[in-house]
């Protein structure tokens, strides 16, 4: 090849129908050669003469690949006769499909298989409580729902072909606010008698002994919104078929065990059928830790006869990924006249959209979590999440903590400022210990909370601030 | 006019699932080389975790970081692993990783231990070499121990671990247990501009300090300090879902969902409190996620401290802030006896 | 149509439908994946490349746009000698994590350092305002770029002076 590029002389500047015409008689490869690898060894610190690998401030194993582009993330393998997939979303939070009308999309040229919910064998997934379908049959209850999914030669066919079909609606009542959710009255986004699905109570302690000695209380509240979590790479999978009916699923998914048996649940396939390969993740933040659309893929792919990726684009993955749960939050402390806590209630309402997904994780933590890094002998923790007609609230970086340590935290400053306590000097007064309690009964062990505000204090240049 | 505020928010944060079994496994095989190759089935999402595991068997080998080659991320070829979630990758999948590590060494020590003449307890791997304990000088090269491991004994040094963190689950009454193997400590400190006439916010530095019990790798702790930071920053100034009254999402673009750039970041300070924590790998623990967990009280804690309001709903937009600066000029203007 | 064009140095055409962005021209058509698809709207920065020089979101070009132009992707950056400085520091510092906009913030950089040869914080911060990163906060990348700047500017050969001899 070398040679042949040595017949366009590059220093000639030529007129670029010329080289056009040039290119085309000798049919170059269009494929632009890598460049020649750098062979230097990456930088390493080397252990040697006693020293250790640990503590080291060594180079990531994949930061040169990074670097040079090279590091192959899934929407950067393509399968040989590979398939694009496009899910048609809802557009409306709450509703019924009446119909749905894919004769137009079938008939396109290019589009090689369309899915619809009621296809799949098991349409229902979730970490704890099972209640996501892959494509919503027949109910609608968020705006990101899929209601149908097409494979096509490419990207532009498969998204006409998803405009191509009509779905008629029966619109439904909804409920979009958590505390609307909680009313007797308020529509059930999942039937039965009540929104509320995961509930946590943590007590220890006597919280009303605790407030009757007290030398004042304070009641606030708090209000954190859904955050999405945005990874600069969209969620993207490849489901591929053998011949034997082994399915091979590449998928940045930061969980490829959960992914595995989700996948075989969901199609009714042996664990020992399914091989999920997790890529090297795009940027993960809690978004990217189960399945979306992989039992779609495959029972497309399934259809087709040929592998199929599916991409979400940029909007799927703010409507039809999950969210950070919004939180409402009361918060009510009890402390000496010194400054100690003396007893913390607090109540907390989790907005977790329309499906589950991690949400009793996250609230869990966010209850065991929600005293903030003190010692409180009394406490009466009671926290809910709702279904709403929004997007499904699930993991994201923190389940939960930085909704209760905004509360706690912003309360500690108060708290100080109204008991004219130096707030460094109110959270020293209450801070954990090697040995204190939690709200759980968990006794602490390797507590560096101290040391950390000292640490950062004098880094800061606190006192010499003030 | 513009008004300076520093605010500081401390915080704690658990490794690993709720209460919940949540093992790893891991695989260490030594070659005949000398090098090892490590298989775990968590995911690389960024962090670093895959060059942390590395570290962590290379000390447990006594090798280099660069001599440990890691596969990952395939559910037919690797050890079952809960996965990259929950902070649980260097605590978890490391313990899982160090004590492989150290089964694969103790098949070095039963050879190295008659190459040297002395009990497989006396010995110890450090530098590529295994050596008598006290006595460096008698050693013999790792590559030799497991060549002849391979070749000569017939017993190729190959270890496999797993590990799930001590646990209690939570009475469901309650609620009392122990849900977690360990927790994480941190605080953060904001200097911040407040401009009284918009209610903009500047964050002009943070000082991070955390406690992830050892650093493995104290750049890659860093790093995470700093993508912590930011995402505190977003959730503190910018970041909100918004929907309409029928539940569609309103802003569902990168166009409109506002997220810090590069023009928004403050300084950031990072600090790594000194710790060992013995349940962990060498003595680590975790950083991933609770980087980001102090940062919008600290930022919210400055605002007060620069303009004497309280932000009690995120995110503490340019809007909310004057909102919140008016409404305390109009609550003091009906103080003022007429 | 036809389009064809300079890329890292060499020339490459393919006969691509017109809508063809040099996003899709770039990855699909010509196989280089460096350049990513984020968005495809213009707002992360994650499909950065440079043309003539300037530094482009390539998801909202035209490949007929970029008819006739040099092209340079990240594929194009490193050489026989070596790696680009950027490159050298990003890998050794860890300023990428998952490394998704890892090849734009490279390219933008490369596009801004060789302009201004010694940009100010300021003058990083504006030009790396495009490109989202979601892991780094950004901040190893901008020390990283002053590392850059400093070692390209001592990479270069010292004028000789002769006049004091």
């Amino acid at each position: 090849m070398a040679e042949d590029l040595d017949v366009l002389d590059k220093t000639r500047i030529a007129p670029v129908d010329s080289l056009r015409r040039a290119d085309e008689d000798l049919r170059l490869p269009v494929v632009a050669r890598p460049s020649t690898l750098p062979l230097e060894p990456p930088l390493v610190p080397q252990v040697g003469e006693q020293t250790h690998a640990v503590g080291l401030r060594a180079q990531r194993p994949d930061s040169r690949d990074h670097g040079l582009g090279l590091t192959r993330y899934i929407d950067d393998i393509a399968l040989p006769g590979m398939l694009y997939a496009r899910i048609k979303r809802a557009g409306v939070a709450s509703a019924r499909i009446k119909s749905i009308d894919i004769s137009a999309a079938e008939a396109m040229p290019g589009v090689m298989a369309v899915l619809l919910g009621r296809e799949i064998p098991t349409n229902l997934f979730g970490t704890s409580i099972v209640d996501q379908p892959l494509l919503a049959d027949p109910i609608v209850r968020q705006a990101g729902d899929g209601v149908a999914a097409v494979a096509a030669v490419t990207e532009q066919i498969a998204q006409a072909a998803c405009d191509a079909i009509k779905v008629e609606y029966e619109p439904l009542p909804g409920v979009y606010d958590a505390i609307e959710a909680l009313k007797p009255e308020s529509h059930k986004v999942h039937g039965g008698d009540t929104n509320v699905y995961a509930k946590k109570v943590i007590r220890q302690g006597d919280v009303e002994r605790g407030f009757a000695e007290s030398y004042r209380i304070y009641e606030d509240e708090y209000y954190t919104p859904g955050i999405e979590h945005a990874p600069m790479e969209p969620f993207t999978s490849i489901a591929d078929w053998d011949s034997n009916g082994r399915l091979t699923v590449y998928a940045s998914i930061g969980r490829i065990t959960l992914a595995r048996v989700d996948l075989s649940k969901t199609l009714h396939v042996p664990i020992s059928r399914i091989r999920v390969i997790g890529t090297i993740v795009g940027g993960n933040f809690g978004g990217k830790n189960e399945i979306r659309h992989e039992p779609v893929l495959a029972l497309l792919a399934k259809k087709a006869g040929r592998p199929v990726k599916g991409r979400f684009t940029r909007v799927e993955e703010f409507v039809a990924s999950t969210i950070r749960h919004a939180f409402f939050m009361k918060y009510k402390t009890g402390v000496s006249k010194d400054g100690k806590i003396l007893a913390r209630q607090i109540r907390m309402i989790l907005d977790g959209g329309a499906y589950c997904s991690f949400s009793e994780t996250t609230l869990g933590k966010a209850c065991i979590l929600s005293t903030g890094p003190y010692h409180v002998p009394n406490s009466f923790i009671e926290g809910y999440v709702v279904y709403t007609n929004k997007t499904t609230a699930g993991s994201m970086r923190g389940f939960g903590a930085p909704q209760v340590c905004f509360a706690y935290e912003s309360q500690m400053d108060d708290i100080a400022r109204d008991l004219k306590i130096d707030p460094l000097e109110l959270r020293m007064k209450n801070f954990f210990r090697d040995g204190s309690m939690t709200a759980t009964g968990q006794v602490l062990h390797s507590v560096k909370v101290i040391e950390s505000m000292q640490n950062a204090v004098k880094k800061f240049g606190w006192e010499t601030q003030s | 006019m513009k008004h300076r505020g520093r605010g500081l928010a401390s915080m704690w944060y658990p490794v690993g699932f709720t209460g919940y079994a949540n093992p790893s496994g891991a695989v260490v095989k030594v070659n005949e080389d000398g090098t090892a190759v490590v298989l775990t089935g968590t995911v690389e999402t960024g962090q670093g975790s895959l060059g942390v595991l590395g570290q962590i068997a290379a000390e447990a080998l006594g090798l280099a970081p660069n001599d440990i080659h890691i596969i990952s991320g395939d559910t037919d070829t690797c050890p079952m692993d809960t996965g990259a979630i929950a902070s649980r990758t260097t605590y978890i999948t490391g313990n899982a990783v160090r004590i492989a590590a150290e089964k694969a060494r103790d098949i070095l020590f039963e050879v190295a231990a008659e190459m040297l003449g002395v009990k497989p307890n006396m010995l110890e791997a450090k530098d590529h070499k295994i050596q008598v304990q006290s006595f460096p000088s008698r050693n013999v090269a790792i590559a030799d121990v497991s060549s002849r491991a391979h070749n000569g004994i017939g017993t190729p040094p190959i270890g496999s671990a797993t590990w799930n963190p001590p646990m209690v689950p939570m009475d469901p009454e309650t609620g009392q247990g122990k849900p977690f193997g360990t927790y994480v400590y941190a605080t953060q400190i904001a200097e911040v501009d407040v401009d009284d006439e918009t209610g903009e916010v500047e964050v002009l530095r943070v000082t991070a300090s955390h406690d992830c019990g050892t650093a493995i790798n104290p750049m890659l702790v860093e790093g995470q300090i700093d993508g912590g930071v930011y995402m505190g920053l977003g959730f503190a100034l910018y970041e909100e879902i918004l929907f309409d009254k029928a539940g569609k999402q309103i802003n569902c673009n990168l166009t409109n969902y506002i997220m810090p750039t590069t023009l928004d970041m403050p300084a950031i300070d990072e600090d790594i409190v000194e710790n060992y924590d013995h349940t962990g790998p060498f003595g680590a623990k975790a950083v991933g996620e609770p980087s980001l967990v102090p940062t919008a009280p600290a930022i919210t804690n400055a605002i007060y401290d620069a303009v004497g309001v309280r932000i009690t709903a995120l995110p503490a937009t340019a809007e909310r802030v004057l909102a919140a600066i008016k409404a305390k000029r109009a609550r003091e203007q009906k103080q003022i006896p007429a | 149509m036809n389009v064809t064009l300079t890329v890292n140095g060499e020339i490459r055409s393919a006969s691509v439908p017109p809508e063809t962005t040099l996003l899709v021209f770039l990855r699909e058509h010509l196989l280089l994946t460096g350049a990513k698809t984020g968005c495809d709207i213009g707002d992360c920065g994650a499909c950065t490349v440079i043309v003539d020089g300037k530094a482009v979101n390539a998801c909202l070009m035209l490949a007929a746009q970029a008819d006739g132009r040099a092209v340079t992707t990240i594929e194009g950056l490193a050489t026989r000698e070596g790696l680009h400085p950027l490159q050298k520091v990003f890998e050794e510092t860890g300023a990428l994590q998952c490394g998704f906009c890892g090849p734009g913030v490279i390219l933008t950089s490369k596009a801004l350092l060789d302009e201004n040869p010694d940009p100010t914080t300021e003058e990083i911060r504006t030009a790396l305002a495009g490109n989202l990163c979601r892991c780094t906060g950004y901040v190893k990348m901008i020390d990283g770029i002053h590392e850059a700047a400093k070692m390209m500017q001592s990479a270069t050969p010292a004028l000789p002076a002769p006049e004091q001899r």
